[in-house]
């Protein structure tokens, strides 16, 4: 994307006619970014709490307060006490300084980034079977593909460009198979939708892993695979018997499915948030990538965060080193201690969501929060609020006043990604360039400038140049060893190298039935199409935010006729942890037994409604599918 | 020289010809950027233009009606100010297609019938355009000659360059074209009856080539009859991915919005910026009434205004330029002529032989 500046702010902005993905298009909120990153509210100085409210202040004063607060905890309750999350949303420089301040800096095991909120399963999960934590499929591809698997996601909402290449695709014959409880905007392209009850997701895919074997229909060396047997086994107990009642599947209608994907190579399967937030994530992305390499496909996550994949890639997480570099690994251990020159604790810290609920408990007093409004993006809105209220010591840099940084005690304005140098990795690995427009509005800072005046402030040089923070990755990040920004500005960037690996089956147990309890209805949470997470952003652009004026919830008609709810009428969600009111509106796209609550923001975040239960393979907490009952409102 | 002159500008006084200009006005042209992309944008010298660049996806219909503008600050209080914030500096678009001229022209009339604009006025009036004839068509998704707006111009350019190899054919449309250029005049030879035996080489040559064919008569008739059925704007709405990139990209698209932008110093600045038909909240009244409801009710809005009798009459002419910009900024390369064939293939697949609509054809689900 190129962005003319006039006068400080965007003049004008147009897409890349030749770059590879964006090939002279850009989806709404690309095309709409000035009021989203330009609000007119953006922070413009450093502020401090003093006797109770945020006041502005010096740079110098905000970084010696910090680090003064710091230090005190680290003396009262050594580095543990202290937790810091990143952002999917900075540069590789930023996330991997931010990790660096964290591991080797202030010392603590506890740094973790945002994915946790939302895809972080895709690491143990594909790293357990593709080996690669990340997608093995190139955006391109999609477009040749055969067949496509396309499993919770909704692309013309989530990624425009990929779900342009999935409609190039059915336009060119590919069978496009999706799976989501809701009939999604996807639907026109679609040869065969599958629409699984929430929450039921690892029984109707052990039930195509098994029809695919069965059936013969994975490629000829697939028994041969590393891993073969061990899922051939773990599928025993049939689940197709299982399939109408519990999926609401028909088994015929998966047969078919089988039969496309098998039949149509190369076969992409792409997985979204729809299965990324539930209880067994980790064993649904090994259960698709299984999928794809039966067939001989490749995988591709959908990850929705523009750094997403770079962010991991920089050991942005409680239990990897920058590369997955693994914690518990002693040689990966001493070769960071020697780079960072500093001493590493062996086991991993606490996750993201782990970090907020010490704060509630008091075992965390200080969290510095770069990037992210974990107000909302973390489950149990009321509780975690209160935690961060609670806790000692609450950082927070940002653009804007989040609902996060309302509760801080000292704010950092960080600059936007038009102020600023670095790169970012996309959803198909490929390290790319963004490029200063430029100057930071009023006294922001690039996030890279205020870890470097942290790192200073405690006694230790971190580069403030994003060039030679990405020179020390090169040469210690093995997918980046040949990155530079002079390689990057011979072309649009390279995807980092995803070949030789030895990939491997996992296999794929059945999962727990769990109890629903009293709710009768499950939760379809979905992305509202001109919004970009929390909101923080595009709910600052005009255009943007005019277009939905306010939240609403959607119920199939015959549910809402039989809880004599009209349209247009409020309703009350409610799960176990919190309630929520919407406006009601019917929609033939939501199944019976569901209510779809699309993301909006401030209190009405469906994520108000989740508990702290998580992943136990990758700590994501389960955002879909929760039980909840509704009705009208009281 | 006068409108409706021609003479030769040779390649090597091109530079020197525009620098000429250069004191009076900006330079702007088609800049060669990262990895091939051109984008318009304004140039120190002609040197820095790329005279061969093809096309561009950014119409630089934004040198009239940029993308982002601050029109007027003002502060309200005791003291109430108010303060002109425009610009319209005097400028020389070079190397634009003729399709954009086209589409310039269209606008002006736009922004100068019933109300006024006086933002876009003193653009259009500090504007001169030096359009590049295309000696074929620059991308496979142009259509221009379906809509009588390229890849030459008989008439509306102020200047028309056409690329004859070692020189241009340099041609003066206007009294704008005309004054622009006296103070290069004096670089121009005249032109021999081979130079425009070349042209016409040239102009039939492109004439055969273009790869896209955009049936707009058809259109125009089945849309202003309105005798499209609901179902055929309902498909085309739903499989639309929403972006808004047609009325951005679409050269003679005019919809804006207002905001007002808070300044530290407690004024504020009211800004314009391109909006589009395709959003709800464009349409959606105080009440909450949306007269265009649904995605499939304001794609329709939008080809009405393309192709119907109504605002050809009001306009006088259609609302496109054939620069295929819809098609290659689409993320479902759904472009004007692709809607004009779901259009005429949704005529046959709805309508009974005898041309009564099949009872489902109008329905009012989305």
């Amino acid at each position: 994307m190129y962005v003319e500046p006039k006068d400080g702010r965007v003049g004008a902005l147009c897409p890349s006619a030749n770059h590879p993905v964006s090939t002279g298009r850009l989806c709404i909120k690309g095309w709409n970014l000035t009021g989203s990153v330009m609000g007119a509210d953006r922070l413009r100085t450093p502020l401090v709490r003093k006797q109770g409210s945020l006041e502005p202040v010096s740079w110098q004063e905000a970084i010696s307060f910090t680090t003064e607060a710091l230090k005190r905890v680290l003396s009262d309750a050594g580095p543990a006490g202290v937790g810091v999350i990143g952002s999917a949303k900075t540069t590789n420089e930023e996330c991997y300084s931010l990790v660096k301040l964290a591991r080797a800096v202030i010392g603590t095991p506890n740094v973790d980034g945002a994915c946790r909120f939302y895809d972080a399963c895709v690491i143990p999960g594909l790293l357990e079977t593709t080996r690669i934590p990340a997608s093995s499929a190139d955006i391109g591809s999609v477009a040749g593909a055969g067949s496509l698997l396309i499993v919770g996601s909704g692309l013309p909402e989530e990624l425009a460009h990929i779900g342009s290449r999935v409609e190039d695709a059915a336009r060119a014959g590919c069978k496009v198979v999706a799976a989501d409880p809701r009939t999604s905007r996807l639907a026109p392209h679609v040869s065969l939708f599958l629409h699984p009850k929430p929450g039921t997701d690892l029984v109707w895919l052990r039930a195509l892993l098994r029809t695919i074997i069965s059936r013969r229909l994975h490629v000829e060396s697939a028994p041969e695979m590393p891993g073969f047997e061990e899922l051939r086994n773990s599928l025993a107990d049939g689940e197709m018997s299982r399939l109408a009642e519990t999926c609401g599947i028909d088994p015929d209608a998966l047969v078919e499915a089988a039969e496309m994907l098998g039949k149509n190579p190369p076969v992409v399967v792409m997985f979204g948030l729809g299965v990324m937030q539930q209880a067994e994530s980790t064993r649904i992305a090994q259960a698709l990538a299984d999928v794809a390499m039966l067939l001989g496909g490749s995988v591709m996550p959908l990850r929705g965060q523009n750094n997403a994949q770079g962010s991991c890639d920089m050991g942005l997480a409680h239990d990897f080193l920058p590369g997955y570099e693994r914690l518990a690994d002693a040689d990966a251990r001493t070769k960071w201690e020697s780079v960072w020159n500093c001493k590493l604790p062996e086991g991993p810290g606490v996750s993201a969501v782990e970090m907020i609920r010490s704060c509630r408990s008091g075992e965390l007093k200080a969290l510095m929060v770069f990037g992210e409004n974990i107000a909302l993006s973390a489950p149990n809105t009321e509780e975690s609020l209160a935690a961060l209220d609670k806790v000692e010591f609450l950082v927070v840099s940002d653009l804007y006043l989040t609902e996060t940084a309302r509760l801080a005690d000292v704010v950092f304005p960080a600059c936007s990604f038009l102020e600023k140098d670095g790169t970012f990795t996309n959803i198909e690995r490929r390290v790319q360039r963004v490029r200063k427009v430029f100057d930071p509005v009023g006294e922001s800072k690039s996030d890279l400038e205020i870890i470097a005046d942290l790192a200073s402030a405690l006694g230790r040089d971190v580069s403030r140049e994003p060039a030679a923070v990405m020179g020390e990755i090169a040469s210690n990040v093995a997918q980046y060893k040949n990155v530079s920004y002079e390689a990057l500005d011979e072309d649009w960037g390279k995807p980092w190298p995803a070949d030789g690996v030895k990939e491997r089956l996992a296999p794929i147990p059945s999962g727990e039935s769990k109890d629903t309890g009293e709710y009768p209805f499950r939760l379809v949470a979905s992305r509202a199409h001109y919004h970009y997470q929390t909101g923080t952003m595009t709910a600052r652009s005009t255009v943007l935010a005019r277009e939905y004026p306010e939240p609403w919830a959607e119920l199939n008609e015959s549910d809402a006729e039989e809880l004599r709810l009209r349209p247009g009428s409020m309703i009350t969600i409610k799960s176990k942890s919190g309630s929520m009111t919407r406006r009601m509106m019917l929609s033939d796209a939501v199944p019976r037994g569901c209510v779809h609550v699309p993301v909006f923001f401030g209190g009405d975040s469906p994520n108000a409604l989740g508990d702290y239960t998580c992943d136990p393979a990758s700590g994501v907490p389960v955002y879909k599918g929760l039980a909840v009952d509704v009705g009208a409102e009281k | 020289m006068t409108m409706g002159d021609a003479r030769i500008l040779l390649k090597s006084s091109a530079t020197m010809f525009f620098a000429s200009l250069a004191p009076e006005m900006r330079l702007i042209g088609p800049k060669r950027h990262f990895g091939g992309d051109v984008i318009f944008g304004e140039v120190e010298s002609s040197k820095e233009i790329a005279w061969d660049y093809g096309h561009d996806g950014y119409p630089p219909k934004r040198f009239l009606l940029p993308h982002y503008e601050d029109m007027f600050r003002y502060k309200t209080g005791a003291d109430p100010q108010i303060q002109d914030v425009s610009d319209a500096p005097k400028q020389a678009i070079i190397g634009i297609r003729s399709c954009d001229v086209k589409a310039i022209r269209f606008q002006e009339k736009f922004f100068s019938s019933q109300i006024a604009d006086p933002y876009y006025k003193a653009r259009s009036d500090n504007t001169v355009l030096f359009s590049l004839v295309c000696n074929e068509p620059p991308k496979k998704e142009c259509f221009c000659i379906c809509c009588d707006s390229g890849p030459y111009l008989d008439s509306d350019f102020d200047v028309q360059l056409t690329d004859l190899g070692d020189r241009f054919l340099y041609e003066v449309g206007s009294e704008k074209g005309s004054k622009a250029t006296e103070p290069g005049e004096y670089l121009l030879q005249d032109a021999g009856p081979n130079d425009f035996a070349r042209r016409r080489g040239i102009e039939l040559g492109a004439d055969s080539r273009f790869e896209t064919a955009s049936y707009i008569a058809k259109a125009i008739n089945f849309i202003s009859n309105d005798e499209v059925p609901e179902k055929v704007w309902e498909e085309l709405g739903s499989t639309c991915f929403r972006c808004a990139a047609c009325t951005n990209l679409c050269p003679v698209c005019t919809c804006f919005t207002v905001d007002d932008h808070h300044e530290c110093d407690g004024a504020f600045t009211r800004c314009r910026s391109w909006d589009s038909c395709q959003f709800s909240g464009f349409t959606r009244e105080g009440s909450g009434h949306n007269p265009r409801p649904t995605f499939g009710s304001r794609v329709q809005r939008r080809f009405y205004h393309k192709a119907s009798y109504q605002y050809i009459m009001r306009d006088g002419t259609h609302g496109c330029v054939g620069c295929g910009r819809c098609i290659s900024g689409c993320l479902t390369h759904l472009g004007l002529p692709d809607v004009i064939k779901r259009i005429r293939r949704g005529m046959h697949e709805y309508l009974e032989p005898t041309g009564e609509v099949k009872s489902d054809a109008y329905s009012s689900k989305t």
